[in-house]
């Protein structure tokens, strides 16, 4: 089984976001990786435990930082790290995808997982545009992937409780929104070990795609109401919040 | 006094003993050798002499349970004295005509040596009556009124045999073998009083009274007494009395590094160049020196009852764990199971649920008579369970990714550390750009948590006001990662102490202070082993002094407040840090009550060891619920109108206690402060607040 995971380095929200001209300030913020692709990387090591084979992780370099997030997925089990050497922060989804694709094309790939969504466009498009360049199918918001000989079955959750299961014959790109098990603690020991003695495979980024959409204006949102917090005793917030009520006639 | 025949049999039985004897601490000796290397232990002799002089005045053993302990004290004391009796004993059995009732007359010895001889009768004789008292009150604490100390929660691992009882039997062995051995002792004395009595021996003359004098008697009586010895001496090797020969010297070779500073993950001195994993999986992972703790312990429980992880129904028995290392060694080594040296201990000797509820407060390696550390096995354990990807909480997990990316475990970015310093109506100095006298490690949650934030910036105003040159790291700072390592990720611990010692080494500075009990414990005591060569100082000793100095000076003396103070486990059970807070309270002039578990004694908020990281939270009454009561209750018995306050010096104190007077429903009664605050009201800080607010 020879499963590919497509991972996303993108802005810390942990610090404030600073923004220069019509986008982050990338030289002031520290990237992280993508929360759902901690998801799809072990989604694909349970696949890789469950059934064996191996596990290929590549990235998009942006700004000279995804080592760390390389060392991190071959910690928590990934075989093999590669990373596209884009050194452009400001590339949107369609370019990523773009590059992506073309890295990930001769990889004989079974399966490429992507997480769903990233948290900062939330574009929800690589994995569909990887499966297009591709040229194979794609199930997004999957919540469990088992896969038996040439065919695996893909668990989907939806609002009220429902779930579904789909049948997919490989190879096929997947959408994750969740591992069935939440996602696995590397130990910074084994992170650093991975660092001393792992290569991560460099490859050049080619294609251009655009979504041929531009920035406009990027700004912190302007608060435009205000909360007034009531003081006192709960007794004494009851009785001002019904005298409040009473007041704009809603009471 | 023994036939030919007879003293051929004794010296048969003597060897066989002998041997069964020899074997079994050969096997406890092999056993032992099969541990990991420990940290290096320095002067042993002296330190074994040190425990020598401790149990010979069961000086350990008064920590917890006084009166019980009188009288183990008593039984230890009957115990050494027996060994004297036995060998008085033996040399009446093979010398013939041997014996020293009536003074030794019969030995006509010389005269001086009669006062010894009457002083012997008379200290064995009654020696054996309060031995047989002694024994009785322990048996029948353990199998009559079942003593409560006694037993274990329902749902703490314990091995088949201990759960079927196998203690008791143990006891229950060794009781009966007192209770026999004395007896007949007494017994093979009262038949020999052919003359009636003497006045040195009341006890036997008193049961010659009734039985009278008899030559098969002694003989039958004496086979009791003796025979009885060789059955116990190998027997022992094989029960939980090995305590009797291992509990001093486990004693003399207990950890001798500072409280606080944890043993490392994998042995610095290696063995026949073996290579170590991190931590312990099975019982030959933990050092040598905690296999021997098995054998040392004496089962009493101490340990159990200042758990506080126990105490709130938590899986997790100290005491078990050492009970169920003595019982997987014994089927392991004497038994028919040696595979169990292979097994893992999350299945045999602690769940892993258990291994998770510790708080790491030190308390049970604390109260142990014998120097156990059932705590060091459980870090050791995490640390395992850690590099072999066991699941672990998903509060826990999101702390340690967030410690690892963002040097916090709040999950805030670097930069905001030092956001309350740059809202100061003052500057506060970095410390990585001009030099400053104290440099403050403030720690996590008084940098980030909004509920403890006034109080830094409290602590910010005294020093300034005090004219204190300090300053701080900003985003420099990473937690110190004491709870890091107790959590069981020491790699994540070395990362951040490199990080923290390269801000260090940014920055001049003469002396660390630190308002975290938690930072001051590791920097003070773990990071010297890192290179780091700085003095640390916990915030109570820092405005001790400033107000010694006269820097800081009390204008309004705080008697309208009633007070209790709690010791933070790494404030004080680890560092001793017991009498600046209380100075500073005296100086301000509180009324002061102690808790009824205060200093050493105290009891732990719960919060630590990664405690206060869980996403999870078990119900039952929480340590830092009880200990709100326990602050009530000490205040009620000094009723007056006077404001009850619960001074913490510790900022996890501050969020624990807070939000546990809210839970137990106590606001209004009771309120929780940082000394800080006091100290701010006293010395008329609050003036600047205001102007700022
Ligand atoms: C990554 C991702 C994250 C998301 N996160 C959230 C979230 O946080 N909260 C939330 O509430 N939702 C979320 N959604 C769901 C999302 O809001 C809508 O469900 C989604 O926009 C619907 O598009 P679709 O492509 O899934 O559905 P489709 O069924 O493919 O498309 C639906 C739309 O297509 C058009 N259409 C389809 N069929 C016809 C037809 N026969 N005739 C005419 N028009 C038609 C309609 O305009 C219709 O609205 C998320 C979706 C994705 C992919
Ligand atoms: S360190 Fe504290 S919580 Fe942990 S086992 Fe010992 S007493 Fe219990
Ligand atoms: S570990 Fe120490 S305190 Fe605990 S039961 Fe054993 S001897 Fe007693």
């Amino acid at each position: 089984m020879n499963i590919v995971v497509a991972i996303k380095h993108i802005p810390s929200i942990a610090d404030d976001l600073p923004v220069k001209g019509n986008n982050v300030d990338f030289d002031s913020v520290d990237f992280v990786l993508n929360e759902w692709d901690e998801h799809s990387i072990e989604q694909a090591v349970l696949i890789k435990e469950a059934v064996g084979g191996t596990v290929t992780v590549v990235g998009v370099d942006l700004i000279g930082e995804l080592d760390n997030a390389l060392h991190l997925a071959l910690a928590k089990g990934a075989d093999k790290v590669v990373k596209i050497t884009a050194d452009d922060p400001a590339a949107d989804s369609h370019q990523q995808a773009k590059w992506l694709a073309e890295a990930i094309k001769g990889m004989g790939a079974d399966m490429v997982f992507a997480g769903v969504q990233a948290s900062n466009d939330i574009d929800g498009q690589i994995g569909p545009m990887i499966a297009a360049y591709l040229d194979m199918p794609y199930i997004g918001g999957t919540s469990a992937i088992e896969v038996s000989g040439n065919t695996a079955t893909v668990s989907k959750e939806f609002p009220g409780g429902v779930g579904m299961k789909y049948s997919v014959t490989l190879p096929f790109v997947a959408g994750v929104q969740s591992a069935p098990k939440p996602p696995r603690y590397a130990p910074v020991s084994k992170v650093r070990q991975m660092a001393q003695t792992a290569t991560i495979e460099k490859v050049a980024p080619t294609g251009e795609a655009s979504a041929g959409l531009a920035f406009k204006k990027m700004a912190p949102p302007v608060a435009t109401g205000h909360a007034e917090m009531i003081e006192g005793s709960p007794k004494e917030v009851a009785a001002k919040i019904v005298e409040l009520l009473k007041s704009k006639g809603l009471a | 006094m023994l036939t030919t025949i007879e003293k051929i049999l004794f010296i048969l039985l003597a060897l066989v003993s002998a041997g069964f004897t020899v074997h079994g601490f050969k096997t406890i000796i092999d056993t032992i050798r099969m541990g990991r290397p420990a940290p290096e232990l320095k002067n042993i002799p002296a330190s074994l002499l040190k425990a020598g002089v401790t149990v010979l005045f069961q000086q350990t053993i008064f920590k917890a349970r006084k009166v019980l302990s009188a009288i183990h004290m008593g039984l230890f004391f009957g115990l050494i004295t027996y060994a004297f009796v036995n060998l008085v004993d033996a040399l009446e059995g093979l010398v013939p005509n041997f014996d020293l009732i009536y003074s030794g007359k019969h030995l006509s010895p010389p005269a001086w040596t009669v006062p010894l001889i009457n002083a012997y009768n008379l200290i064995s004789d009654v020696m054996s009556g309060f031995l047989l008292i002694a024994i009785t009150v322990f048996l029948v604490r353990r199998f009559i009124v079942k003593d409560k100390a006694l037993a274990y929660r329902e749902n703490v691992l314990l091995n088949p045999k201990v759960k079927a009882g196998g203690q008791a039997k143990d006891s229950l062995i060794v009781g009966v073998f007192v209770i026999m051995h004395v007896s007949a002792h007494l017994m093979s004395q009262a038949y020999r009083l052919t003359e009636g009595a003497d006045p040195f021996m009341p006890i036997a003359s008193f049961l010659n009274s009734i039985f009278g004098a008899s030559q098969t008697g002694v003989h039958v009586a004496w086979w009791i007494s003796i025979g009885w010895v060789m059955f116990i001496i190998p027997y022992l090797s094989r029960s939980k009395h090995t305590h009797f020969f291992m509990a001093p010297i486990n004693l003399g070779l207990a950890k001798q590094n500072p409280r606080g500073q944890l043993d490392p993950a994998i042995p610095l001195k290696v063995i026949d160049g073996r290579k170590y994993d991190p931590g312990a999986k099975v019982i030959t992972d933990l050092a040598w020196t905690r296999i021997m703790d098995a054998y040392a312990c004496v089962q009493c429980n101490r340990c159990q009852d200042v758990c506080p992880a126990n105490f709130y129904g938590r899986p997790l028995s100290p005491s078990a764990l050492e009970v169920n290392k003595r019982y997987l060694l014994k089927e392991a080594t004497f038994g028919s199971h040696p595979d169990l040296l292979l097994a893992p201990l999350t299945e045999t000797v602690i769940s892993p649920e258990a291994v998770w509820s510790c708080t790491t407060c030190y308390a049970c390696v604390r109260v142990c008579p014998v120097g156990n550390e059932p705590m060091a096995d459980i870090v050791d354990i995490r640390r395992r369970m850690l590099i072999d990807g066991f699941e672990i909480d998903s509060g826990v997990q999101n702390a340690l990714q967030s410690l690892a990316t963002n040097g916090n475990w709040m999950g805030k970015g670097k930069r905001l550390r030092g956001r309350w310093a740059k809202e100061m109506e003052f500057p506060v100095k970095n410390a990585t750009e001009e030099p400053v006298e104290v440099l403050w490690f403030v720690g996590d949650t008084a940098s980030f948590d909004e509920r403890v934030i006034p109080n830094t910036k409290m602590v910010a105003r005294i020093f300034h006001q005090a004219g204190l040159d300090f300053g701080i790291l900003y985003q420099n700072e990473s937690n110190a990662g004491n709870d890091v390592r107790r959590v069981g990720e020491e790699g994540l611990f070395e990362q951040l102490v490199e990080q923290n010692m390269a801000a260090f080494g940014k920055a001049q500075f003469k002396q660390i202070v630190t308002t975290d009990p938690h930072s001051f414990n590791t920097l003070k005591n773990e990071y010297p082993q890192f290179g780091g060569k700085f003095e640390v100082k916990h915030y109570t000793v820092t405005l001790l002094k400033l107000f010694e100095e006269g820097k800081l000076t009390v204008k309004n003396k705080l008697s309208h407040y009633k007070v209790t103070f709690h010791d933070p486990c790494y404030l004080g059970r680890y560092n001793g840090g017991f009498t600046a807070p209380r100075k500073l309270l005296e100086l301000l002039g509180v009324e002061f009550h102690e808790m009824p578990r205060n200093c050493e004694n105290s009891f732990c908020c719960g919060a630590g060891g990664g405690q206060i990281w869980m996403g999870k939270v078990a119900p039952g009454e929480r340590p830092a619920e009880n200990r709100i009561k326990e602050a009530l209750t000490t205040f009620e018995r000094h009723p007056n109108e006077k404001k009850q306050l619960f001074i913490v010096t510790c900022p996890k104190d501050m969020v624990m206690y807070s939000d546990a007077v809210k839970t137990t429903g106590n606001e209004g009664k009771i309120e929780v402060r940082d000394i800080i605050q006091l100290v701010a009201e006293a010395v008329g800080v609050e003036e600047v607040s205001q102007i700022v607010g």
